[in-house]
């Protein structure tokens, strides 16, 4: 049954008070870079809408991109995303099973028809006339194609709906593809990550409910205002790049005194998204500032990018001259540096090697 | 020798303590939209956090601002702390999540701060909660009586 109650209505109902949405839009609004006087625009525009109604489809996916953003310790300011929307089919979450489930996604897709949102995660294989991932016996292929034709906007979340992500990885035995591969004639905005970072998620959301339209997006699809930096041109241990400090194994002095991660593999400079700043769990950390050095999991073809722990080209080895004399300049060697190392990541792709135990150690 | 040589630079280190200059920056901005409220009624906001502060430019700002009168707690999934500084109209605005991690800093610079108002369509429910109160309260003086 449709649900005819505004958000107003509903957080009303919840027994959450108008101030707290009012921080939950003033939180937002910050986060996408909007004008801080949008956060009252935000909260009024959305108390009076209907609830939107979202559909969320998985396909071949690990389910880290849900868990991502239904984990937490505590009711979240994020967590009142899901009283904004009315999320009318999710394997994970709904309560219905079987037939009935089925017949909830039908229903919302009649009842909002060139209104819903379509949120997928997990990529789409074509192989076997995609008989690798089915649901109620229809291919993935078959299930987005029907269900994106009435839908105002797509949202591919995570690298897998992305980019293809791990299932797309050399040899990719399912012919796994992305969303934005099938469809052609709607909206979409990748949020890549893997997962992707829970606020960006609700964040797009968010953006999309009040503005109507999608935020501006970069080359490969993603929201400009989370992707527009890479991890290294943001990240606390840059310093330490510029100063030639690095940690050369995981427990070395280097190491244990926070220097950059570079030497152990760190894919930062060839990585546009918002851990470095936005961080996880709540602003508490990430990869990097945990000892571990960036995967790169946010772009394409990341997992046949070579090694996690081999190190990217060196500005002394792999970069212009122009470019080593602007060392002083962080930034330019970033940019330098992530040329090279793309071109380095593209001929990793074709020569893929398993990672062993010695790349570790 | 280089006639570039000839040109002074100086090298920010961005090491704490040295004052960046953003601080007087804000303060020019804070200046500019307290002199916007006072000829023409409207509120303004700067968002702290959408800025590249370094370490120490909060507290210089804080130090410059000073503490007012107010000093408001809201409880609303986590503490929002409402304080105006020594400059009147202008407040500053931290909202926390129920962890009790900052997700949103603020300059405020109106007459009183959004969410510290109440919004009509509340207190509209209120009427109604506080008339059903007063009800009760009437039905329980009736039964004792």
């Amino acid at each position: 049954m449709a649900d005819d109650r505004t958000l107003g209505e509903a957080l009303a109902q919840r027994g959450i008070s108008r101030r707290s949405f009012l921080k939950f839009c003033a939180t937002m609004t910050s986060l996408l870079a909007l004008p801080p006087g949008m956060a009252e625009v935000m909260a009024e525009t959305l108390a009076r809408t209907r609830r939107q109604s979202v559909i969320w489809l998985s396909f071949q996916e690990c389910t880290g991109c849900t868990e991502s953003l239904t984990r937490s310790h505590s009711p979240t300011l994020e967590g009142l995303m899901f009283e904004a929307i009315s999320l009318d089919y999710h394997h994970t979450l709904q309560a219905a099973a079987g037939t009935a489930a089925e017949a909830a996604r039908e229903q919302a897709m009649k009842d909002n028809y060139g209104k819903y949102i379509v949120i997928v995660d997990g990529s789409i294989p074509l192989n076997a006339g995609g008989a690798y991932s089915t649901i109620a016996g229809r291919t993935n292929l078959d299930m987005l194609k029907e269900t994106a034709a009435g839908a105002a906007a797509i949202v591919s979340v995570g690298t897998c709906a992305a980019f293809g992500g791990l299932p797309h990885a050399n040899p990719n035995p399912t012919g796994a593809v992305a969303v934005s591969d099938i469809i052609k004639d709607k909206p979409i905005v990748n949020v890549s990550g893997c997962p992707p970072i829970p606020v960006v998620i609700t964040g797009v959301v968010a953006y999309f409910l009040t503005l109507g339209t999608l935020p501006e997006l970069d080359s490969l699809g993603r929201p400009k205002v989370f992707f527009g930096d890479s991890i290294h041109d943001r990240c606390y241990r840059r310093p330490f790049y510029d100063q030639g400090k690095f940690a050369k194994t995981f427990d070395d002095e280097g190491a244990r005194n926070g220097w950059c991660l570079y030497e152990l593999g760190c894919k930062g400079p060839v990585t546009h998204n918002a851990c470095a700043t936005t961080k996880w769990n709540g602003g508490v950390s990430f990869p990097i500032e945990s000892g571990h050095p960036c995967l790169g999991c946010s772009e394409p073809n990341f997992w046949d990018a070579g090694s996690f722990y081999q190190s990217l080209p060196t500005p002394t080895t792999s970069v212009k001259g122009a470019a080593v004399a602007a060392v002083v300049a962080g930034a330019a060697v970033g940019a330098a540096v992530g040329a090279a190392s793309r071109r380095r990541k593209s001929k990793a792709a074709k020569a893929r090697t398993p990672v062993t135990v010695d790349d570790l150690k | 020798m280089n006639g570039l040589d000839a040109i002074g630079i100086r090298i920010e280190t961005g090491a704490p303590g040295e004052d960046s200059g953003y601080a007087l920056a804000i303060l020019r901005e804070i200046e500019s939209l307290l002199g916007e409220l006072i000829t023409s009624g409207r509120a303004g906001r700067i968002d702290l956090r959408s800025l590249p502060l370094l370490p120490g430019d909060e507290a210089r700002l804080a130090a410059a601002l000073g503490e007012g009168e107010v000093d408001a707690d809201i409880q609303a999934m986590g503490t929002t702390r409402v304080r105006e500084t020594a400059v009147p109209g202008v407040w500053w605005v931290t909202h926390a999540n129920a962890d009790g991690q900052t997700v949103a800093e603020l300059i405020e610079i109106a007459l009183v701060p959004e969410i510290l108002k109440t919004h009509p369509e509340d207190a509209r429910a209120g009427l109604n909660t506080l008339q059903e109160r007063i009800a009760d309260l009437i039905r329980g003086g009736d039964t004792n009586g």
